[in-house]
């Protein structure tokens, strides 16, 4: 029998053939990597064939549950989507939330694993009666949103729908996967289910599972939500993330026009302080929490959306565009076709500094033209025009283009930068160019240290390096757990009061100790199957713009990241990590990993 | 005055800590109090070095032999000022820096009727030559000054530095407190104007620049109705980040208050 909270088994799905198979999971193995993006970790290990292209019928696509979702523990109703992404060509997870991961566990497995490929765009039903593969019929081609509306019109209420919209069926390589309005954004997981031709996948509740202590889980669920409503989660509550816009701009930390500057004069236009007074129509939360971070805002026309720092950040100051209606009506469009806000955003606007540039032969596309960025959108989403080569992200854009274009385009790994200047946030620069999935501030949040006082962030040293691992650490326990990171300020002691949460919900004895373990163990798995799918010491790097071109404070000081300073700060994390010179593990720290064949080094 | 010039207190903060947050402010290296052998002195910032002065009661020069060769191999340049100036301005340490690292070996300020050897700034390679003057007991300034190549920075060079000119206009930057009286002349004198904004969630009701007395972070968050915790930081002039309150403030300053959760 399964730990609390676990069903000890994997669901393995060959959606070509129409049959299923299960993966028991060992409750040694569910300790080891917990659920979520750690567990998907280790089931791309055990089931992705090595070296297969993440869009080829044999890559496996991945919905992982965790022991707390289905639990009354506030933010826990998260799953993740597993895969290797076609955009880096490397390990990606990517987390989304609310009814899907409660009805999709309830099916009775931890994890959801899609093999194979289907003959015609289908959907994949999953239920108490088993995985089948119906026609998509008139879905393909709908919006994720619309796609969900009619399946679940189609299915009845009690399905859960996860869909991919036109993007993801022309292999756009960010789009994303959606349900009820949140995304599996980031890494391309939407163009992995479009090579499947699975339009969508349904999952309905056919069982239940229990925690091992329900008193214990019910008296944290309490303690928790009181303490959601406090200070830490203010922010969140009352602005949403897009509060970060105006601040960053005011301490130099607004990535602007790809990244040639790191404010933008125009921010106060976009401010949550503003827009929301204005545009914001209601305020959501997904299943299961308590903090409520999702605020609606109405564009001109009466269209709503979901407002995220991120968006605005990768469709406004990096594109130059600073009209709101603009940047919200970009921010549906990427919706609609289901792409990644952030690669798309800084895709684009790779591409506006090569079209300014003489580049690429497109003249109408200008920073801060709303046309311009709306135009280009479409054509990606569609893949016509200048869209096929955007649709392939800005690293094989830049490779295919060339003319220095490389030295500026906004990634790492493949993956577009997020909205956090690392040459004001330093230690950041670090969780940046070594995360594996690549450029990420949800799997690294080393701006956390730049932005405590505590450290210089325009300097980078051993404290960075710690403060970097730290964070990626936390950042692979509550990926896990799952627990949404919003709730990340709320704990005083992270991993012992996370162990004591999985403890309840399990019935293991869990200490913090053992979680920092398990951290170290689920970072070292994502390295390690990047290693085995071709990762090379240069791709722990950052862009060379941000290595060659300082940004001038308005304080008068100079933040300057130098090849050298980032080279040491890795160095660092490499030998604190036990990895090698050329990050790379030892055999040691692979035999933790509970893998049955060896990474080779 | 009572009390050591060094503890003395201004707008809710001691000279001392007051001079080294100014100094650590304006300049990109360590901060080094050179203190009598034993003295006592208030707390300071963790980033502050202490260092004795071998013996007791031989003056500045062998405070600047001790200063400068603690930081030499570390900066070429250092501000050498004394510990009784509370209106010490970052602009004016950024002037009096340049002049050293522009070619002098000794930038000296003639301010307010006085050169100004204790609010100047040295080449740290002059330390083995301070050294070499205390041991031959020549303990004046002037007689490092005959060793070296001293620019001499007049009030009308100063201010030909835009924005000295603009923040410390009158040099204040000068003025010690050396007797009572000027003590108290100094603290009648009101706190730095600056303008303080606040973001996000922070800004309720307060949104945009407003002005504000303050000399320390902790008295502008407390001008904000804020209070720098877990939760909420400050932003020097859109570069530093601080929760630390007792971070000194000079007139012109901008102090950004945020959310210190930035997560999204």
């Amino acid at each position: 029998m399964a730990a609390g909270g676990y069903f000890g088994r994997a669901l393995a799905v060959d959606a070509g053939a129409g049959t299923a198979d299960v993966l028991p999971l060992p409750d040694e193995l569910l300790r080891a990597y917990i659920g979520g993006a750690g567990l998907g970790t280790w089931l791309m290990h055990r089931l992705g064939p090595p070296g297969a292209d993440p869009l080829a019928p044999e890559a496996p696509l991945a919905f992982v549950f965790s022991p707390l979702v289905g639990t009354p523990l506030t933010t826990s109703a998260k799953f993740a989507v597993v895969a290797k992404s076609p955009l880096t060509g490397m390990l990606n997870d990517a987390l989304s939330s609310s009814h899907f991961a409660i009805s999709g566990k309830l099916t009775g497995h931890d994890a959801i694993v899609v093999h194979g490929a289907c003959q015609q765009p289908s959907v994949l039903l999953v239920d108490g009666g088993g995985p089948r593969v119906i026609g998509a019929g008139q879905l393909w081609g709908l919006s994720a949103a619309d796609a969900e509306a009619r399946l679940r019109e189609q299915l009845g209420r009690g399905w859960r729908i996860a869909a991919i919209g036109p993007a993801g069926e022309r292999g756009v390589r960010y789009a994303t996967i959606s349900h009820d309005g949140r995304h599996a954004g980031r890494g391309g997981l939407g163009a992995v289910m479009g090579a499947k031709r699975i339009k969508a996948i349904a999952v309905r509740a056919a069982t239940k599972v229990a925690p091992a202590h329900p008193e214990a889980v019910l008296g944290a669920a309490r303690d928790l939500r009181a303490r959601s409503f406090g200070p830490a989660t203010a922010k969140y509550r009352e602005l949403g993330t897009l509060a970060n816009l105006l601040a960053f701009n005011a301490i130099n930390t607004l990535p602007t026009r790809n990244f040639q500057a790191a404010t933008f004069p125009d921010a106060p236009r976009l401010a949550a302080e503003d827009l929301a007074e204005m545009r914001r129509v209601a305020r959501n939360s997904c299943a299961s929490c308590t903090i409520g971070c999702e605020h609606i805002y109405s564009a001109r026309g009466g269209k709503k959306m979901r407002v995220e720092y991120e968006n605005v950040f990768a469709l406004g100051p990096m594109c130059g565009v600073s009209d709101p209606d603009v940047v919200l009506a970009a921010s549906a469009a990427c919706d609609e076709l289901g792409l990644d806000t952030i690669s798309a955003g800084g895709t684009i606007a790779w591409a506006m500094e090569c079209a300014e540039r003489g580049l690429i032969d497109a003249p109408w596309l200008r920073f801060g033209d709303a046309g311009a960025l709306m135009r280009a959108l479409a054509e990606i989403g569609e893949r016509r025009g200048l869209g096929e080569l955007l649709a392939e992200g800005s690293r094989r854009a830049a490779r295919r283009v060339g003319g220095g274009s490389e030295a500026f385009a906004p990634h790492v790994k493949g993956l577009e930068m997020p909205g956090y200047e690392p040459r004001t946030l330093q230690a950041m620069a670090l969780g940046l160019a070594v995360n594996a999935r690549g450029a990420d501030h949800n799997r690294s949040g080393a701006y956390e240290a730049d932005l405590s006082g505590d450290y210089d962030r325009l300097a980078g040293g051993e404290a960075q390096v710690a403060a970097a691992i730290e964070t990626e650490d936390r950042a692979a326990v509550m990926d896990s757990l799952i627990l949404c990171k919003f709730l990340r300020g709320v704990f005083t002691d992270p991993f012992g009061e996370w162990a004591a949460l999985l403890s309840a919900v399990t019935g293991w004895d869990v200490d913090g100790a053992e979680l920092r373990r398990t951290a170290r163990r689920i970072v070292l798995a994502k390295r390690a199957f990047n290693i085995r799918e071709g990762w090379r010491p240069e791709d722990d790097w950052l862009p060379e713009r941000l290595l060659s071109e300082p940004v001038q404070l308005g304080s008068g000081r100079v933040a300057a990241l130098t090849p050298r300073r980032l080279r040491e700060m890795i160095d660092g994390y490499y030998a604190a990590r036990g990895l090698d010179g050329q990050g790379r593990p030892d055999p040691a720290g692979l035999a933790d990993l509970r893998l049955d064949y060896v990474v080779t080094r | 005055m009572g009390t050591p010039k060094a503890a003395l207190e201004w707008h809710g903060s001691t000279l001392l800590r007051r001079t080294v947050g100014i100094l650590a402010r304006a300049a990109d290296g360590p901060v080094v109090v050179v203190r009598a052998p034993g003295q006592d002195l208030p707390p300071l910032p963790a980033q502050a070095e202490v260092v004795d002065d071998p013996r007791e009661g031989l003056g500045p020069v062998q405070g600047l032999a001790a200063g400068l060769a603690a930081i030499a191999g570390r900066a070429e340049v250092a501000f050498v000022g004394s510990t009784d100036m509370p209106f010490l301005h970052p602009a004016f340490v950024r002037r009096v820096l340049r002049a050293a690292q522009q070619g002098a070996d000794v930038g000296l300020p003639v301010a307010r009727g006085y050169p100004q050897p204790l609010a100047a700034s040295y080449r740290t390679a002059l330390a083995p030559v301070a050294a070499k003057l205390v041991a031959e007991e020549r303990l004046r300034p002037a007689f490092l000054f005959e060793e070296c190549v001293v620019e001499r920075l007049d009030e009308a060079t100063l201010r030909a530095d835009p924005v000295l000119a603009a923040l410390d206009p009158g040099l204040d930057s000068v003025v010690n407190v050396n007797e009572p009286p000027d003590y108290q002349a100094a603290r009648a004198r009101p706190a730095p104007e600056v303008t303080i904004q606040r973001f996000g969630p922070l800004a309720y009701g307060h949104r945009g620049p407003q002005p504000a007395l303050a000399a320390t972070v902790a008295e502008a968050a407390a001008a904000a109705g804020l209070a720098l915790d877990g939760h909420v930081v400050a932003a020097l002039n859109g570069d530093q980040i601080t929760r630390d309150g007792e971070t000194p403030l000079a007139t012109g300053d901008t102090v950004f208050f945020l959310s210190a959760d930035a997560g999204g």
